[in-house]
């Protein structure tokens, strides 16, 4: 009995290494590589055989992406965008979810409200940004980093409202309305109270508005033309459609457009799915 | 709480009041923001590029392009490709992780992971997969000439089917953990009774699934055609930075070509008149899949 259970064990796992250590190889090996390329040296890229090792890794790739090629404006503009559009999403995230969630309203209307929110998950971004590339013209805020924070609110506001619903439908009502009861009024009640409380579920949805934000691409290369409002995405791609493609510059890029997302994943990493989710999968 | 009296009509309660007095400024501006680009779309659909009234031409033009329906069936290839697969793998991985992994550290190490490809930006994936599959320089071209696999260069972004698997090969890449973690979650909701129940009883594991994790999973499966739905109707990064739609309109889905009408040929009555039938029968998709979304609505 016990000699075949630990037979059956072993088939366990066997299988399942094979299992995980296939699926790191491929999810592994593209992420290695993309950081060796980066690594090469100019004349390492025309020799004529390609080392699958890092050999002589140096960071030329990255001075020249970022300081060459002036990229470290459009870091700037992309964090000024990210931030902006996380600060607006967030707040009418909040005004939009607070009397929903914390004031006694009829059903059908928290209903209408949320699936309306979630309609616009299922826009294509492609047939707005057609009419809003001719707004964005006649209000001539043509390649201003507003053109992009306005579209990226809107696009986020869904993620927004679903995530903050269920962070302010756990703190309890009472709590509200005993600081009410000592006399406080509603907005006093919802900063001194609630505010405190919601802050690590919006600092969630903060950080999930954020990467979606960065990772953006359809819009900025359509509403931003110069180093003004370009975002770094854009920067990446600039350097993909060359005729002649410099491959480590552009492997470096690829790595400095990940580093931010992987980085802010690691503090995020319990909300993501309920993000993409609408809060149907909840992290334990 | 003392709720107003109905009188005649329905009255509103003092909270009922409040949360209107919120709602209605930032619902509306939302509202406005979200509808000027339908009207103005409209009004674009109907008109000549110098604002002159031309009915339905350029819908009869847009409908009667046949890049359009080129544009439709790589969309329907692409999303044939990549959901089944993804669904698949990710079932899986889901059961493969469910079943035989109980440490509790490998499981939340292998969920930190799946995660990470969720948030890369889909940009970056595609110049990782430009390293892969690019011509003469190409990794994998590399790899599978070392392993003795291939003594010639496969031309994998050069030919129409390679083109499409490799750029559905991205999207499989960075959307299978995504699965993966929706029905791994869902196999933690399977009761335990049940399964001991049916281990006592002796079933093998597929009875097993097929008869009380799948009947668990189901609502799940919806959920991930729904987002999965809507995230391959709209792709457009990573095909565009590894084909640009190419070669010839072998990978040009339609948000590359409503792109392609409006941006590099200027047309704007013909990509107006896509918009507006993109919208619409996207609000149809939508409004038949979503009631039959699980989500927490009330």
């Amino acid at each position: 009995m016990r000699r075949r259970r630990s037979a059956a064990g072993l088939v366990r796992i066997a299988i399942a290494s094979v299992g995980i250590g296939a699926a790191g190889l491929i999810y592994g090996f593209p992420l290695y590589w993309l950081v060796v390329t980066s690594l090469k040296s100019k004349g390492e890229l025309f020799a004529s055989s390609v080392h699958l090792l890092p050999h002589n890794p140096t960071l030329a790739a990255y001075s020249s992406v970022l300081i060459d090629r002036g990229f470290l404006v459009l870091l700037k503009n992309s964090v000024i965008v990210c931030i902006s559009t996380v600060l607006v999403t967030l707040a009418f995230g909040l005004v939009i979810t607070y009397p929903i969630t914390r004031l006694q309203v009829p059903v059908a209307l928290r209903v209408n409200i949320l699936t309306w929110a979630l309609s616009l998950r299922f826009l294509p971004p492609i047939a707005v940004v057609i009419p809003y590339f001719a707004i964005v013209r006649t209000l001539q805020i043509y390649d201003q980093p507003i053109a992009l924070i306005g579209i990226y609110s809107l696009f986020n506001l869904p993620f927004a409202i679903w995530m903050l619903k269920g962070f302010l439908a756990e703190i309890p009502l009472e709590l509200e309305e005993a600081a009410m009861v000592d006399g406080a009024n509603r907005w006093t009640a919802f900063r001194l109270v609630l505010l405190p409380l919601a802050v690590p579920g919006i600092m969630a949805a903060g950080i999930i508005v954020f990467t979606f934000a960065w990772s953006e691409f359809l819009f900025a290369l359509i509403l931003t033309a110069t180093p003004n409002s370009q975002t770094f995405p854009v920067g990446v791609q600039g350097l993909v459609t060359q005729f002649e493609i410099i491959w480590n510059d552009m492997a470096a890029a690829g790595v400095i457009a990940m580093a931010l997302p992987l980085i802010l994943m690691v503090i995020g990493r319990r909300y993501i799915v309920a993000g993409l989710t609408f809060g149907v999968i909840r992290e334990k | 709480m003392r709720v107003v009296k109905k009188v005649g009509g329905r009255r509103l309660s003092r909270q009922e009041r409040q949360a209107y007095l919120i709602l209605l400024p930032a619902v509306g501006i939302v509202f406005v923001i979200v509808t000027i680009p339908f009207v103005l779309v409209v009004m674009q659909s109907f008109s000549a590029d110098d604002g002159s009234w031309v009915g339905f031409r350029n819908f009869s033009r847009a409908l009667g392009n046949p890049l359009l329906y080129d544009a439709i069936r790589a969309t329907g290839v692409y999303t044939l490709i990549v959901l089944p697969i993804e669904i698949l793998v990710g079932l899986g991985f889901a059961l493969l992780v469910h079943r035989t992994v109980r440490r509790p550290g490998l499981r939340a190490a292998i969920y930190v992971l799946a995660i990470l490809p969720l948030v890369v930006p889909p940009v970056a994936i595609g110049v990782v997969a430009r390293l892969i599959y690019a011509p003469s320089y190409g990794v994998l071209n590399v790899i599978l000439e070392r392993l003795g696999l291939i003594h010639q260069e496969i031309d994998w972004l050069g030919t129409p089917t390679l083109a499409m698997l490799s750029v559905a090969s991205v999207d499989v890449w960075q959307w299978t953990p995504f699965v993966y973690l929706v029905l791994f979650s869902g196999l933690q909701t399977v009761p335990r009774e049940s399964v001991e129940a049916a281990q006592i009883d002796g079933v093998t594991w597929w009875t097993q699934f097929l008869y009380i994790d799948l009947f668990y999973l189901r609502p799940l499966f919806l959920l991930i055609l729904f987002f999965r739905l809507a995230d391959v109707l709209r792709v457009f990064d990573h095909i565009f930075i590894l084909t640009g739609g190419g070669p010839g309109t072998s990978t040009q889905l339609l948000s590359l070509y409503m792109y392609r009408v409006e941006f590099k040929f200027f047309d704007m009555g013909q990509a107006a008149a896509l918009a507006v039938v993109v919208l619409v029968s996207f609000s149809v998709i939508y409004t038949l899949i979503s009631r039959f979304l699980p989500l927490e609505r009330a």
